[in-house]
């Protein structure tokens, strides 16, 4: 294969336009590298990867013999396979076409930009460099494994269940594991969904339901994934399922269990804390599973033996308080993530009290207390006098958009706290006036500058501000804040039976431990990091590992959605064969189960 | 002093100073500047603002932005400031009003554009050490304290004055 003949390598340097052209002398670097040993052709092409500059890398491979191709120009992540493809056009193996990348010491805005006479050294260095390489090149064997038809979901959120269904109609099995009790995510405790204010379990009940009965779909609920090995095709899973306490079969979901359990808790998860449950619940209505689960933390029985009335009544026999942690092995050919997104503590940003006033909450506690099937059945009441409030304000950009929390823009709250204001005003309190405090609007998506238009036209209040804190008055505990209103040049003093913080949209808890077995990138926000945030958003870093939903950077359900099914469909076209190319060292290095 | 009120003309871009803006963010404690918003939160906890509402932080920072260079120095209010720091703490964008604000007020100083009290206390202090002109009442005062005599030893205050040349600044002429 390799034969000890010198190899003939011809290089193409790239104007890009001006992009490099305008930025070091290219003939000078044409001179140059026809002086490094083993170049026997160079040329320089206006752009590269035109339909002209590929033809005229074709023809010199034909007329001058080229066995090995040096381009330099651009990035590889985005042209490199642009070249392999032309390169194997005239017969040459795809690891035989190198791209380096010039470009970055040249073209405006680009950090690595320097002077033209360095940006001739370091690209003369870095093709001397190429040469070298290329000169010592084998090719790396590639073997053919199997790629097993079946995927693992990390999260079982709108996100992971629109690419876990579309994949399981394609044919692949489905694992999706959900570390909370139930399927669904925060979509399922929100009521009502943007832009079109439908009920969002019903429209989210024929994914969740289908995904419960689906033939290609295991649901692990109440697990997390404790480790992978392994390379795309072939995964090696390990997943802890944590005890329900219950006999998941048995259970027919009849709540007398509940009914009389003793033992009453705040329930933070399902509820934000705005209600109760008890040890033993189901987590909502529609829940899927619907099945009891008993939170051991708080039962009598498994805490100090007392109790057990739930064993008592139980009619089919279900509660099983000898269920143990269980591991459970898994082989799947392809990982999709899509563990979602957590609402921002802002009780970190002291000024606006939250945690020491009872009357400030944030939008998803309001979510939570607007939802008819919620803790409070709709009722909007202040939590601590349990009154009506007669005026509400609602502070946008908590956490975000913030040098000293989180950076970048949440991009749903803007949307999220219309809603609110439009579901208070239309369905809960009429008469409540609402103000809602901002920086910017932000309401891009399709058919959202028409809802903002339909807030207005509701008589919400707009203030283009943002309060610098929040005082409680003692003894009505109503918020007093202020906050200069530009349109009118003045500063307005509200106060308020309620205040609603729009809190950044941040990784769920327990992303970095998940990256860390995954082995795969977080951006500087700690979201998963794609390859490319344009060309590739779906991919990660490890081949076989696909990212979708909140997980990957705050999105709506909308967008959630479309990302499900790319990584979905781009999950498809790497398994469909059932077997796949890969490094032989790869192959080598991983041992599998 | 009055104000131009000219309100109802608009203000006309071609007679601003655009390289007002960086001749302020020159200094290292300016360079915040660019990235306000305009988010208002400053402006919304100065408790300056509440009694002066032409003080006004977040339009301060836009009219520097904009370049209206003679505006933004010879207002008076910019002296008003009472060094809370709540608009530096509380901005999302780490601007830094407060240390912006310093910034102007030794820019409008060097043009000039001092209040005469500020000037007065700076020649109090270097002739007596003390902020405040001697005082019967407070003397009296402190000695039903039996607090020590207030002596005023102005040597090293004054030579700091100098040092910084604070001693050269003119107080603003009264029209
Ligand atoms: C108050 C509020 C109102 C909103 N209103 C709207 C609206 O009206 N319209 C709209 O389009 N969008 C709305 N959104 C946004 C919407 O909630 C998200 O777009 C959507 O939930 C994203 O879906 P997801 O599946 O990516 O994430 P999630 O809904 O967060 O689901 C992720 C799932 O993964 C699970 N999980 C997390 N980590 C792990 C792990 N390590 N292992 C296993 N499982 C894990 C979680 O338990 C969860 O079930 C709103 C958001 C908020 C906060
Ligand atoms: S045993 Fe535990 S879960 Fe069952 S009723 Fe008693 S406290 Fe509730
Ligand atoms: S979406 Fe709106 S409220 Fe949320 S961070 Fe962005 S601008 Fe602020
Ligand atoms: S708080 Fe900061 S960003 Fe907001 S207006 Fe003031 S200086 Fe600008
Ligand atoms: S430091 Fe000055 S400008 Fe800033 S808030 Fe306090 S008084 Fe206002």
């Amino acid at each position: 294969m390799n034969s000890k003949k010198e190899k003939r390598i011809g290089i193409f340097i790239c104007h890009c336009g001006k992009n490099i052209a305008g930025g070091l002398n290219i003939e000078s670097l044409v001179e140059s590298s026809r002086q490094i040993q083993g170049v026997v052709y160079v040329i320089d092409n206006k752009f590269s990867c035109s339909e002209d500059g590929q033809v005229a890398i074709q023809k010199a491979i034909q007329n001058q013999k080229l066995d090995r191709v040096i381009i330099a120009a651009c990035d590889p992540a985005l042209h490199l396979m642009t070249f392999q493809r032309c390169g194997k056009k005239a017969g040459i193996e795809p690891g035989f076409v190198d791209l380096i990348d010039i470009r970055k010491w040249t073209m405006h805005g680009s950090p690595h930009r320097v002077d033209p006479e360095q940006a001739f050294e370091k690209s003369k260095k870095l093709i001397e460099l190429a040469v070298k390489r290329m000169r010592l090149k084998r090719l790396i064997p590639l073997v053919e494994v199997k790629a097993e038809q079946s995927v693992l979901v990390i999260g079982g959120g709108v996100a992971g269940l629109e690419a876990g269904l579309d994949l399981a109609d394609k044919g692949y099995r489905v694992y999706i594991v959900e570390r909370l009790p139930t399927i669904g995510g925060k979509m399922a405790l929100l009521y009502k969904v943007f832009p079109t204010n439908d009920c969002a379990p019903c429209i989210l009940a024929p994914k969740t339901a289908y995904a419960n009965i689906h033939p290609n779909i295991n649901l692990l609920t109440n697990s997390e994934v404790k480790s992978v090995e392994g390379y795309i095709g072939n995964f090696d899973i390990k997943v802890i399922q944590n005890p329900r306490y219950i006999d998941a079969k048995m259970c027919t979901g009849c709540g007398e269990c509940i009914e009389k359990c003793p033992s009453r808790v705040i329930d933070n998860v399902y509820s934000a804390g705005m209600g109760e449950r008890k040890a033993i619940y189901i987590p909502y209505d529609q829940a899927i599973p619907k099945k009891a689960i008993i939170d051991a933390e708080h039962c009598l029985y498994l805490r100090s033996g007392a109790c057990s009335l739930c064993e008592k009544v139980c009619p089919t026999d279900a509660i099983d308080f000898e269920q143990r942690t269980r591991t459970i092995k898994l082989k799947v050919g392809a990982i999709i993530v899509a563990t979602g997104f957590d609402e921002y503590n802002p009780t970190e940003k002291s000024e606006y009290g939250y945690g020491r006033y009872d009357n400030v909450i944030t939008q998803f506690q309001l979510a939570r207390l607007l939802d008819i099937d919620g803790p409070t059945k709709g009722k909007l009441l202040r939590p601590n006098d349990g009154r009506e409030p007669k005026s509400i304000v609602m502070i946008q950009c908590v956490g975000s958009r913030d040098e000293n929390t989180n950076a970048y823009c949440s991009n749903i709250c803007c949307m999220y706290a219309l809603k609110h204001a439009q579901m208070i005003r239309e369905m809960v309190l009429p008469d409540t006036e609402i103000y809602i405090c901002y920086i910017d609007m932000r309401t891009t998506g399709k058919g959202f500058e028409e809802y903002y238009r339909k807030t207005r036209e509701l008589g919400i209040n707009f203030i283009r501000g943002r309060p610098s804190d929040i005082i409680e008055e003692t003894d009505t505990r109503n918020l007093i804040l202020k906050v200069e209103d530009p349109d009118i040049g003045r500063l307005l003093k509200i106060e308020t039976d309620l205040v609603v913080l729009s809190c950044a949209t941040i990784p769920s808890s327990g992303t970095r431990q998940l990256s860390q077995i995954l082995q795969i990138n977080l951006d500087e926000n700690g979201f998963y990091k794609e390859v490319h945030p344009k060309l590739r958003p779906v991919e990660t870093n490890v081949r076989g590992i696909y990212i979708c939903g909140a997980a990957q950077g705050p999105k709506d359900i909308p967008d959630s959605i479309v990302q499900a099914r790319a990584a979905a469909s781009f999950l498809d076209k790497e398994l469909r064969e059932a077997k796949i190319k890969l490094p032989e060292y790869i192959v080598k290095a991983i041992k599998l189960n | 002093m009055k104000q131009d009120n000219s309100q109802s003309e608009p203000i006309r871009i071609s007679k601003l100073d655009p390289k007002f803006k960086s001749e302020v963010m020159k200094h290292k404690d300016a360079q915040g500047l660019n990235a306000c918003f305009a988010c208002g939160t400053c402006t919304a906890g100065c408790p300056v603002h509440e009694i002066f509402p032409e003080y006004d932080p977040r339009k301060l920072a836009k009219m520097v932005k904009l370049g209206m260079r003679k505006e933004v120095l010879s207002i008076p209010y910019i002296w008003y400031c009472v060094t809370c720091h709540n608009c530096e703490q509380r901005c999302p964008q780490n601007v830094k009003f407060f240390n912006i604000l310093n910034v102007l007020k030794n820019m409008a100083a060097k043009e000039g554009y001092a209040p005469s009290p500020w000037v007065e206390q700076t020649q109090q202090i270097m002739q007596t050490g003390i902020v405040f002109p001697k005082d019967e009442e407070l003397a009296k005062k402190r000695e039903s304290f039996f607090l020590p005599v207030l002596k005023s030893d102005c040597k090293k205050a004054k030579k700091l004055i100098e040092l910084a040349g604070l001693d050269k600044i003119k107080a603003k002429k009264q029209s």
